[in-house]
């Protein structure tokens, strides 16, 4: 064995190191899943400038004691974390509260049922947008408070849309058939495109049925409805009157839908509030833009209001749960003055109704021409009509996306919306 | 004829140089500029990387995440080279009846996706949290621990042992040298190309490994290098210059190991041409 010796021991040092390492870093406790209450409740959220920046000015106004960690992750990420820990059952691991984004929180609710804890002794769910409630609630019971709103918005260019002779009145009001046709006046005059869109991406379509109060899915949020539905009918036929009438510029991702306004080649930006900020971003178009309410489908019960994204909080029914629903209750649950500082702090708009009347909303914003764009959103996100989006809005959508493409390839539209309703019944069965 | 030819090779190659190296200049340009130019798709080096790595820095603990990437790939790496070539050696020399049938149970494994694994191994670590919690959720330990024992590896070493000559186990055990002894003091000396090669697979492995991290970390201070990019690209306003400083940033390692273990692949053929 001498040969075993001075020489070849590094490696066994290296081992013994090793195991030291793994044992230093190793932590103390975390989260929660065992037995006794936790000092220090955990947060999970996403977008350090705006989520986690609105947790942490609610752990600054909060007034007692908590130890609160706020921790950062991708939301794809979080989605993925909380299926793996809650599928193993162990609760080990997870957080307090946790942000989820409405259009998954059905799914979550349902497969995971007694995983949250409900909220209905610590908030009043009247406070809040009457659309925020059907997604965040299960069999009458109120588990997510509502937090931002996606209140959707036309954002628009007021340099083009003067050149070609329109103003914010001739944009308020109106059907997104007249959108299109205003669009072509501005290609024909400007020659800037309307809109910039991505041909896999139907938010604009859940934007439009949302609007007509409809969704992928009937009341129940399990119901498959896409056949012989009147709103999404209408939404398919204004998309491909759109994509005929040649003022679309076709973006594949993110990063090029914010390119195609940030350069200055499109007109209109329909979207959720939240593009405001990527907008401004782009300082050299100071004061050359506008948002108008959003056109409406061509149907009765119809609104220029809709909705696209937003999330809410939840508590997880592990220890600690008391005391994270009670600081949600007190901050984001109750408090008009947060939501005032949140909105100056942040440029978060939350749901929570009550605020709209603070000082802080009435503010003008200088980038949109002095428009009082927080107080015009939020008169818009109390007439959004409320539907519930269910388990399947993502199943769902794949199934749409594929079926949009063979009818803007000619198929009819009656066929592809049969097909995708077969499709998805198959699928979700 | 043949000059023809020869310019044709040459432009394929370099159509091809371009369009494996060009994903690797865009990264590095668009380091040096600001995000609204890179999403207008600026080509050119610009002037912002110092601002970019500025806000990388004060944003995220970018340190933190490198040192414990560095912590778990050493360690997965040094212990799945000891463990798989162990293995591997053992497979290959020593006869035992069956070994044959257990070898190929064991490949079977990999099969398996890790997604199927993940949830069963979640909550194994759960389990192992509640009693020994410095390998349970949350601990680096429990990042390494199931990625230290693959398949691959123990097959990997398997077949290159079959060029180990057999004949150097039995001088080593004519002139008294214990089984360990003839695996550290011959096999491990003699195998180093082997070695080289596995550790910059492991080491990568490891230093990109993101699905088994991100659902058992949970804590900011724990994160690895692919955590924290996943999570600068998330926000609703992604800033791509600092994303893209990040990226550079958590290249190098793997792009200097690699270099490393190139000289060390070199000298380990020299060594077993002279052996």
């Amino acid at each position: 064995m001498k040969y075993f010796s001075v020489r070849k021991s590094w490696i066994l040092v290296f081992a013994i190191m090793t195991i030291f390492t793994l044992a230093a870093c190793s932590s103390d406790e975390t989260g929660g899943g065992s037995g006794e209450e936790p000092d220090e409740i955990t947060a999970w959220a996403w977008d350090p400038n705006f989520n986690i920046a609105a947790l942490e000015l609610a752990k600054e106004s909060y007034e007692k004691d908590i130890k609160l960690k706020i921790i950062e992750n991708a939301q794809d990420d979080i989605v993925q974390k909380l299926n793996t820990g809650l599928s193993s059952g162990t609760m080990k691991g997870m957080p307090n509260i946790v942000l989820i984004e409405d259009q998954r929180a059905q799914s979550f609710l349902k497969a995971y049922p007694d995983a949250f804890y409900p909220l209905d002794e610590y908030i009043n769910p009247d406070d809040f947008a009457a659309y925020k409630l059907a997604p965040t609630s299960l069999d009458g019971k109120q588990y997510g408070l509502p937090f931002d709103t996606g209140v959707t918005g036309l954002f628009f260019r007021t340099d083009y849309l003067k050149e070609a002779g329109y103003t914010m009145e001739d944009l308020s009001n109106i059907t997104w058939e007249k959108y299109i046709e205003i669009g072509k006046d501005v290609k024909a005059k400007t020659g800037k495109d309307m809109i910039s869109l991505d041909p896999n991406d139907l938010g604009l379509i859940r934007v439009m049925i949302q609007s007509a109060g409809s969704w992928y899915v009937k009341e129940d949020g399990t119901t498959v409805h896409l056949k012989d539905n009147e709103a999404l009918k209408k939404a398919f036929q204004n998309y491909k009157a759109m994509m005929e009438a040649d003022f679309v510029k076709a973006n594949s991702d993110w990063s090029q839908f914010i390119a195609a306004f940030n350069s200055g080649d499109v007109a209109t930006v329909p979207s959720g509030n939240w593009i405001g900020p990527s907008i401004e971003a782009e300082a050299s178009q100071k004061g050359k833009w506008a948002v108008a309410q959003i056109p409406r489908l061509d149907m009765e019960g119809a609104v220029n209001a809709s909705n696209q994204g937003g999330s809410s909080f939840y508590v997880l029914n592990i220890p600690g749960k008391e005391k994270a629903a009670e600081f949600l209750a007190e901050t984001f649950g109750s408090s008009k003055q947060f939501y005032q500082d949140l909105v100056l702090d942040v440029g978060a708009l939350g749901t929570y109704k009550p605020a709209s009347e603070g000082e802080a909303y009435q503010a003008e914003n200088e980038y949109f021409g002095g428009q009082k764009l927080i107080s015009d959103f939020s008169k818009w996100m109390e007439e959004i009509p409320s539907v519930n989006y269910g388990m399947h809005t993502y199943a769902i959508e794949d199934i749409l996306a594929a079926e949009m493409q063979n009818y803007l390839n000619g198929k009819s539209l009656e066929d592809a919306l049969a097909d995708a309703q077969a499709q998805a019944e198959a699928q979700l069965k | 004829m043949r000059k023809l030819q020869r310019i044709a090779t040459y432009i394929f190659l370099s159509i091809a140089a371009i369009v494996s190296i060009f994903p690797f200049l865009w990264m590095l340009v668009s380091m040096t500029n600001k995000s609204v130019d890179i999403t207008q798709g600026r080509l050119l080096p610009g002037t912002h990387l110092f601002e970019n790595l500025t806000v990388l820095f004060q944003q995220v603990d970018m340190v933190t995440a490198l040192v414990n990437s560095t912590i778990i790939a050493v360690i997965t790496t040094f212990l799945t080279l000891l463990i798989g070539s162990l293995a591997g050696y053992g497979f290959e020399i020593y006869r035992t009846p069956g070994k044959d049938r257990i070898f190929n149970i064991l490949l079977l494994s990999m099969m398996i996706p890790f997604a199927a694994i993940m949830i069963p191994l979640y909550r194994l670590f759960g389990g192992i949290s509640a009693t020994i919690p410095f390998l349970g959720i949350d601990t680096l330990a429990a990042a390494i621990l199931p990625t230290i024992i693959t398949a691959f590896f123990i097959f990997f070493f398997r077949q290159n042992t079959k060029m180990f000559a057999r004949d150097l186990v039995e001088a080593g055990r004519i002139d008294g040298l214990s089984e360990l002894g003839i695996f550290f003091r011959i096999y491990l000396p003699t195998m180093k190309t082997s070695y080289a090669a596995a550790a910059i697979i492991a080491f990568m492995n490891s230093w990109n490994n993101f699905l088994w991290p991100l659902v058992v970390l949970q804590s900011p201070e724990k994160q690895t290098i692919p955590l924290l990019i996943s999570k600068l690209g998330a926000g609703y306003t992604p800033d791509f210059g600092v994303i893209m400083s990040a990226i550079v940033i958590a290249t190098l390692p793997t792009a200097i190991v690699f270099f490393l273990m190139q000289k060390h692949f070199v000298a380990g053929m020299m060594g077993s041409v002279k052996g």
